[in-house]
């Protein structure tokens, strides 16, 4: 099954909200069952990057890279990067995959590669 | 609106206490209570953040209420993340200048460390987004670091001027007595020598182990009360004049300018204005330095320094003890520590204290405009407040 | 005869390089100087040791108990091919650590107890050992096992040591895991840290004598929550008797 992340259009003024919000961020005026799915595109500039050493419980790794995307559409995502030297202003494709697994289940979030 | 008054101070070590949070929060009420030598309020507000799931403590105020047999007044818990301490000094402040009720105790109170840091991590990062930021395994100093890469890169802050906060928040503290870590750290230890990658390594680059306050317990408490009986006490009159507050997206991807800490900047606005001073009148302040970029960026949006220059005037020593405008006094969270709870409270008590003259060794001369900032979140929840030393 | 049954009774120690000390800076500026003790310095770190066998939190009181019995077996010639070492500031004990030489090629690390607050000190001891078996003893791997969920994450997870459970540890026969000479050289530049040779005065004084911790880990004041409320750690008793001193009301 294709797993997609979905940004929330809003039909008044055209912003999409990412991650889901009960009315339009921009202009407060569409609610969210009005809103449109967009497609989150994969491919993307990385802003900014850090390697964390402190993990959560779930994590039994040594570090975890973290990161902060633009779209090429211009939303803004955090994903985790499985990128071995990652540079600020780098172009980055991010896939869906396994982000966090607790107890009872495994979540899926995007994952950035080198582009 | 009535005036305000800070009348009572009260604090506990802050450290790992072995009691129960609700005890933590009645002794340093206890104090307060002494302190302005009254026994009973009308009625308690109590700020904490974690009773629930580290201490199995629900309705912690109702417990605290008791505890101080302060019983049948009122009482409510506060909740803000690490900014509820502002945040129910800011209720207490809307209580009394209501005219609703005239003496007010307002208690922040945390017990972190009755689980382990692992436990302790995974808590705080319950402050980020559950969709779009919690499942990637962020923690919040992962959310510094990412923000701290930005802010060295737009604006030449180094992992010098870091060191440099934790180096001076350090030797603040030496001087008290409450604080969690008397711990003197050099430059030399921590960053030039060939060890000091061992000694300081780093937690989510480019933030190393120094840059980040430890987990504490701890409890504060300041009682407000209206000018009436503010005068009878006797003591100096130190005025809660301005609260702002301010909120900004949850998503910390979602900021509109990815280096700024737009809430912070307009709940000082608020701060400043409801209390009729700008940033040039404060003479002592307590920024809420978490994180040590956290520090230098505050001290940028709240108005004390010109964006992206607060690094450069803690490079010139104008932010430490004798210094033209000492920021975080009592060692900040850096090194006073920082029960989340508590902190706004803790912070709002090192400010009366200075403004009281009873700082000791770490007095500020002259102090009279006093300034807090409490940080909740990432910078989504922001509480400013403004002191004046009114005699 | 005691000497025959003593001869029986003391197995017999390969002759093993003894660990060059080595000096580093702490994050407050102090210096701090590891190096190797033998048995005739071991009843000067026993009472230290001795005291953290009442400190129930933290795993300090099955770590310094087990210490403390590793401490007396090397001391009494009752275990083969133990070594020592001990880290000192001003002369100061900060720690003890410890592991045995199995054989050429395999060591067996034992435990790292702190004695100083501040959870770096750990961190600079437990690399020293790691050198001792790598660099000094030649040796292949190193097998490790953490009593605490902190041991754990500090080694296991950030060393990435490799499972080798199928090898039972002395410590209590759990599965191991081992540090081998390839993470080991990976991780080199992290934990080979600290400065040779050691300043004479520094090495004078830490030789001179193992002084007492000023500030080890404690027991709590009081076990018992009912009783506890006429203690006051909370540090606002004596606040208020500082107070007093001072004649403030």
């Amino acid at each position: 099954m294709e797993r997609q992340l979905y940004g929330y259009q809003c039909p008044k003024c055209g912003h999409i909200n990412y991650p889901y919000r009960m009315r339009c961020r921009k202009c407060k005026e569409t609610e969210y069952k009005d809103f449109t799915l967009v497609a989150l595109p994969g491919k993307g500039r990385l802003l900014t990057f850090t390697t964390v050493y402190n993990l959560p419980s779930d994590y039994l790794v040594a570090t975890l890279g973290l990161g902060i995307v633009e779209l090429s559409n211009g939303v803004r995502v955090m994903g985790q990067l499985r990128i071995p030297k990652p540079k600020t202003g780098m172009e980055v494709e991010g896939r869906i995959e396994v982000v966090r697994r607790t107890e009872y289940e495994a979540h899926y979030g995007m994952v950035f590669y080198t582009a | 609106m009535r005036e305000v008054y800070a009348i009572g101070l009260g604090i506990t070590s802050f450290t790992r206490l072995e009691y129960p949070v609700a005890e933590i929060a009645a002794y340093a009420g206890m104090m307060a209570l002494r302190d302005a030598g009254i026994r009973e309020v009308d009625h308690l507000y109590v700020a904490n953040m974690g009773a629930c799931r580290l201490n199995h403590q629900s309705g912690l105020a109702s417990a605290v209420v008791d505890s101080l047999s302060l019983t049948p007044a009122g009482a409510e818990t506060i909740e803000n993340g690490p900014a509820s301490g502002a945040s129910a000094l800011k209720q207490g402040f809307m209580a009394v200048a209501s005219g609703l009720h005239d003496v007010v105790m307002v208690i922040g109170a945390e017990r972190m460390r009755e689980v382990n840091n692992l436990e302790a991590t995974d808590f705080v990062a319950t402050l980020t987004h559950p969709l779009s930021e919690h499942i990637y395994g962020v923690t919040l100093p992962a959310m510094a670091g990412l923000f701290t890469r930005l802010y060295m890169e737009k604006y030449g802050v180094t992992e010098r001027h870091l060191a440099m906060v934790a180096v001076k928040n350090h030797a603040h503290a030496m001087d008290n007595f409450f604080a969690h870590l008397h711990e003197p750290i050099t430059l030399a230890g921590i960053l030039d020598s060939p060890e000091a990658l061992t000694n300081n390594p780093y937690i989510a680059d480019p933030l190393r182990f120094y840059d980040a306050c430890p987990v504490s317990d701890g409890g504060a408490c300041i009682i407000l009360a209206s000018q009436e009986v503010a005068r009878k006490q006797g003591k100096p009159l130190v005025r809660l004049a301005g609260v702002g507050q301010a909120t900004d997206t949850h998503a910390v991807h979602e900021r509109e300018e990815p280096t700024d800490l737009l809430a912070v900047r307009r709940a000082a606005e608020q701060a400043f204005r409801m209390a009729g001073v700008t940033p040039q009148d404060v003479h002592v302040a307590e920024l809420h330095d978490a994180f040590t970029i956290l520090e230098i960026v505050e001290s940028e949006e709240v108005g004390f320094f010109p964006k992206g220059q607060g690094h450069l005037a803690l490079e010139r020593g104008e932010t430490r003890l004798g210094g033209r405008l000492p920021i975080n006094p009592s060692g900040g969270l850096k090194a006073k520590g920082h029960p989340v709870g508590a902190t706004g409270v803790g912070q709002a008590h090192e400010i009366v204290l200075q403004l009281r003259g009873e700082a000791g060794n770490r007095q500020v001369k002259d102090a009279r405009v006093g300034f807090t900032c409490n940080f909740g979140g990432f910078g989504n929840n922001v509480v400013c407040l403004t002191f004046v030393r009114e005699d | 005869m005691a000497v025959d049954l003593e001869r029986i009774l003391r197995p017999v120690d390969t002759p093993m390089p003894s660990f060059p000390p080595k000096f580093m800076t702490l994050a407050g500026g102090e210096e701090m100087v590891i190096r190797q003790v033998e048995r005739e310095e071991i009843p000067d770190i026993l009472p230290h040791v001795e005291k953290l066998v009442h400190v129930e939190r933290d795993f300090y009181d099955i770590v310094a108990a087990r210490v403390y019995a590793e401490l007396l077996g090397y001391h009494c010639h009752r275990v083969q091919d133990e070594y020592v070492l001990v880290a000192q500031i001003d002369g100061e004990l900060a720690a003890v650590v410890n592991g045995r030489r199995m054989n050429a090629d395999q060591g067996m690390s034992y435990h790292t107890l702190s004695l100083r607050r501040g959870l770096r000190v750990g961190a600079h001891a437990f690399a020293a050992k790691m050198e001792y078996h790598m660099d000094i003893l030649g040796q292949k791997e190193v097998f490790i096992v953490a009593e605490s969920p902190i041991g754990f994450r500090r080694w296991m997870i950030e060393y990435k040591l490799e499972k080798r459970f199928e090898v039972a540890h002395e410590l209590g026969g759990c599965p191991s895991w081992s540090l081998t000479r390839g993470l080991f050289e990976a991780a080199r530049h992290d934990l080979v840290v600290g400065r040779r040779p050691v300043p004479e005065h520094l090495l004078a004084k830490a030789k001179a004598a193992i002084l007492k911790p000023s500030d080890p880990p404690r027991p709590p004041e009081d076990l018992l929550a009912a009783t506890r409320s006429q203690n006051d750690p909370t540090g606002t008793a004596l606040m208020l008797h500082a107070w007093a001193l001072e004649g403030r009301k």
